[in-house]
């Protein structure tokens, strides 16, 4: 079939109208509220960051560069102030570098990182050592007779021993862990018999209480003359607070240390290429075309759900009478009988043409009860014969068969039978 | 703005460089910035040298229409504005059930210039067919990077039903023609009219026999009838819900469109007035007081946007609706579903209404999966499918018998035979002459 009307169709006016795609320059416009809402957005959080910062960062506990009330910047800002120089050390080794030939070294071992040869090492390359909150492990290199003396419980802690800067605070902040010296030493701030929050050994000087350095406490009690006056004895400070690179290296090299050095760049490139091959093929030419799509609803579907229905509630009786009625609307019509043929009457012409009898017919028409799905099925095999011997006794011009539909009939299905079946569960 | 595969393939090839000469790390991280940076500025170029798809204009020819199943072209004229010279990629962006196929074409053009894109379009869904969008992808000298601009070009193609019934034509019009000039006593009716005298031929009804004619003549003349003309045929078609069931992978309004069709064909090829009324709770399309090749395009024209509606059909209107098509007796064909009775009582209720006053005829689509499940019982679920299949029939059967007991005629038959079966029962009412 040739089309019948052409019709045209076009776009005259091709201006700027017609393009769908917004310039860089109207999309910048037209999302300029959004960057400039993110903008502010971000400018805010980074403002509220600088100003809260100083105060909210939680740092490591006793660092030199820490402001917080855990750090200790507070000290080493005053040290540096008196003319002391205070070098920040993260290592053994860099410690090792800085070491002078008069100097202090500040140890706080937090998270006991050194071992035992490296703490020995640390005692023999400083001049003067001061070891706060030392572990077990500290205490048994450098200072073997002393003990761990337990929390606290004086009220206030005063000085009451030989040593100047201890005798110069008088008193520190109260509280805290103590040491115990049970032979000869110098114990200072006593807190019961033989327990000490300072003990000098040697060149060594351990102070329990962490609190007497940090910011927050250094400025109470006698804190920082004590801490003042342990530090400052030399000109050079070294503040160590060993971290995960003083552990010892063990086992075989990682596999950082034997990938070759692009490695790395090439799996960023890798991944840059990813992204550039994704944009590639993910980008859409054109916006999506929409379409309204029918409604598919397939009209046997109703048939089926009531064939379900009737197999979940095992409604045989019910199904048996639709094939039943369908069976004897047909017979009546084969028969040469109306549709509104009254039963005895099929039922007697079905009989006499199939030459059964017509209490087996009317038994497989009407009467006939299934009581298991077996018998349903039978039931209805035998509609069929039924059915298909009629048609054939018809067609060969009502010449009555012998035996036609007995035989097709199973035995099973006789009335007497059908009491004695077993009901299905 | 869009990139190729080209541009892709260039940044891995930066793993070469970084490989073979970044031996060390802090190098070949260098590297991997300057290779990035390359292809980067490389795109940007690329780019900048591409010609502006903004440039391009559009127009669009379309024919207004095609029959479902066919194919038409639809030609895409696109002229180029700018200064460049513009290669890269269009798509035309119609709706994929007007069955475009790959609607992306590869296109040249030079500056001031005009190209033809033709794609051919093979529809596979009846009603209005639409394109809204072009969009054109212009690529860079190097192939790196492109620019992508979506146009404005809107264009609709109608899609007619297809009407495959209509090779029953043929056959059912030699059979009308048949019906004219018989003197059989079958024919003579009161729906028939005196058409003209002839000589007697062996094989005549001698009853046909006019002894006047014949005493005039000296001949043996006899009368012979031809059907009615000008009877008035009222085709309503039901777009309810009951519309959009599919049966044998045709929703029943297809069906009954077909059907429409073939009686509309055939009836104004008889000389009957045919109206066509698509209707549910409003009038969904109408086609009144056309005649001959008019009829059927208007039609179809009017069938292709019309989609079942999820919504009750209003049985109580349709007499007012056929009464405002015509107050003489007609042929009334209510195209409709016959299910279980429940679900047809708005058409029984209205029956007797249009039966006292036309000839009416209830044409229904017969599920051939229904016929087919109730011969089938092998196992437990065949039977009780059987068994519903069945009930389904005898539910059909008895809707009919009532629709019989009102006064109207019942066609039903499967969808590819509905059509034929309608078409027969139109010319057995003709014959009888009950029009």
């Amino acid at each position: 079939m040739s089309v019948p009307v052409v019709g045209v169709e076009t776009d005259a006016d091709g201006g700027a109208a017609s393009i769908a795609t917004p310039t860089l320059r109207a999309l910048l416009r037209r999302s300029s509220f959004w960057i400039i809402a993110g903008a502010g957005i971000i400018g805010v959080a980074v403002v509220a960051v600088l100003v809260s910062g100083g105060t909210n960062v939680v740092g490591r506990a006793l660092a030199g560069d820490n402001p917080s009330p855990a750090g200790s910047m507070a000290l080493v800002e005053v040290l540096r102030q008196q003319g002391v120089t205070v070098q920040l050390a993260d290592s053994l080794a860099e410690v090792r570098s800085l070491a002078g030939n008069n100097s202090t070294v500040l140890l706080y071992d937090e998270n006991g990182y050194l071992i035992d040869s490296q703490l020995a090492e640390l005692a023999r390359l400083a001049t003067r050592t001061v070891i706060v909150a030392p572990d077990f492990l500290a205490l048994q290199s450098l200072a073997p007779a002393v003990g761990f003396g337990g929390v606290s419980g004086a009220k206030s802690l005063v000085a009451d021993c030989a040593l100047p800067a201890a005798n110069r605070a008088e008193q520190i902040i109260p509280g805290g862990n103590t040491l115990s010296l049970p032979g000869s030493g110098t114990g200072c701030f006593p807190s019961g018999k033989d327990t000490f929050s300072v003990v000098q050994n040697g060149s060594t000087t351990l102070v329990a209480d962490p609190r007497v350095f940090n910011n927050e406490n250094v400025a109470g009690f006698g804190n920082a003359a004590l801490a003042l006056g342990l530090l400052g004895q030399s000109d050079s400070v070294i503040w160590y607070l060993p971290t995960l690179a003083d552990l010892p290296r063990t086992g075989p090299p990682s596999l950082a240390a034997l990938t070759p050095g692009w490695v790395t760049p090439v799996l960023l490139l890798l991944g840059v290429t990813a992204i550039a091959a994704a944009f590639w093929r993910g980008r859409r030419f054109g916006p999506l075309v929409a379409e309204n799509l029918p409604v598919t609803v397939k009209a046997s579907e109703t048939m089926e759900g009531r064939a379900r229905l009737y197999a979940r509630s095992n409604a045989r009786l019910r199904a048996l009478d639709a094939l039943r009625i369908g069976a004897v609307q047909r017979l009546a019509t084969t028969v040469g009988l109306g549709r509104l043929a009254p039963l005895e009457e099929i039922i007697g012409s079905v009989a006499a043409l199939t030459g059964g009898a017509p209490a087996t017919v009317r038994s497989v028409l009407v009467e006939a009860v299934p009581t298991s799905d077996a018998q349903l099925l039978a039931l209805s095999d035998s509609l069929l014969a039924l059915e298909r011997a009629t048609s054939r006794a018809v067609a060969a011009g009502a010449a009555p068969e012998t035996g036609g539909v007995a035989s097709a009939i199973p035995p099973a299905l006789s009335p007497t039978d059908l009491e004695t079946e077993r009901m299905d569960p | 703005m869009t990139l190729s595969g080209r541009f892709v393939f260039l940044v891995a090839l930066g793993a070469v460089p970084i490989v073979l000469l970044g031996n060390t790390t802090s190098r070949a991280f260098a590297l991997l910035l300057v290779w990035l940076l390359f292809a980067l500025v490389l795109g940007g170029i690329d780019l900048a040298l591409a010609a502006s798809p903004r440039a391009v204009t559009v127009e669009r020819m379309l024919p207004a229409r095609v029959r479902l199943g066919e194919s038409v072209t639809s030609e895409l004229y696109l002229s180029n504005s700018g200064r460049r010279r513009l290669v890269g990629t269009v798509r035309d962006a119609w709706q994929p059930s007007a069955g475009a196929g790959n609607n992306r074409s590869p296109v040249v053009l030079p500056p001031g210039e005009r190209r033809l894109i033709s794609l051919v379009l093979t529809p596979f869904r009846r009603g209005e067919r639409r394109v809204d969008q072009v969009t054109v992808r212009s690529r860079g000298p190097l192939g790196l990077w492109s620019r992508q601009v979506t146009l404005n070009a809107p264009g609709r193609i109608r899609v007619l039903p297809p009407f495959h019934a209509r090779k029953h034509l043929p056959s059912r019009i030699t059979r009308l023609k048949e019906l004219d000039g018989r003197t059989s006593v079958m024919v003579r009716g009161p729906g028939t009219e005196f058409d003209s005298l002839r000589e007697y031929v062996r094989g005549d009804d001698v009853r046909s026999i006019d002894w006047r004619a014949t005493a005039r003549r000296n001949d043996v003349m006899v009368r012979t009838w031809r059907p009615e003309r000008d009877r008035r045929v009222v085709i309503l078609l039901d777009t309810g819900r009951t519309a959009a069931a599919r049966v044998d992978n045709e929703p029943r309004l297809d069906t009954a469109f077909e059907a429409a069709l073939l009686l509309a064909a055939l009836a104004s090829v008889a000389g009957d007035r045919v109206d066509f009324l698509a209707f549910d709770r409003r009038v969904r399309g109408r086609v009144q007081g056309a005649s001959g090749a008019a009829l059927l395009s208007q039609m179809v024209d009017s069938m292709a946007l019309i989609d079942p509606e999820l919504i009750e059909m209003d049985w109580a209107a349709v007499p007012g609706q056929i009464r405002s098509i015509t107050s003489q007796h007609a042929l009334v064909v209510l195209l409709t579903s016959i299910d279980a009775a429940g679900a047809s009582t708005g058409l029984l209720s209205v029956l007797p209404q249009l039966t006292k006053r036309h000839t009416v005829v209830v044409a229904s689509v017969l599920d051939p999966v229904t016929v087919e499940a109730a011969a089938t019982r092998g196992d437990r679920d065949a039977l009780y499918r059987a068994a519903a299949a069945e009930r389904a029939l005898l539910d059909v059967a008895r809707v009919s018998a009532a629709i019989r007991q009102l006064g109207a005629d019942v066609v039903t038959n499967s969808p590819a035979q509905l059509p034929p079966a309608l078409a027969d029962r139109y010319i057995a009412l003709k014959a009888a002459g009950r029009l």
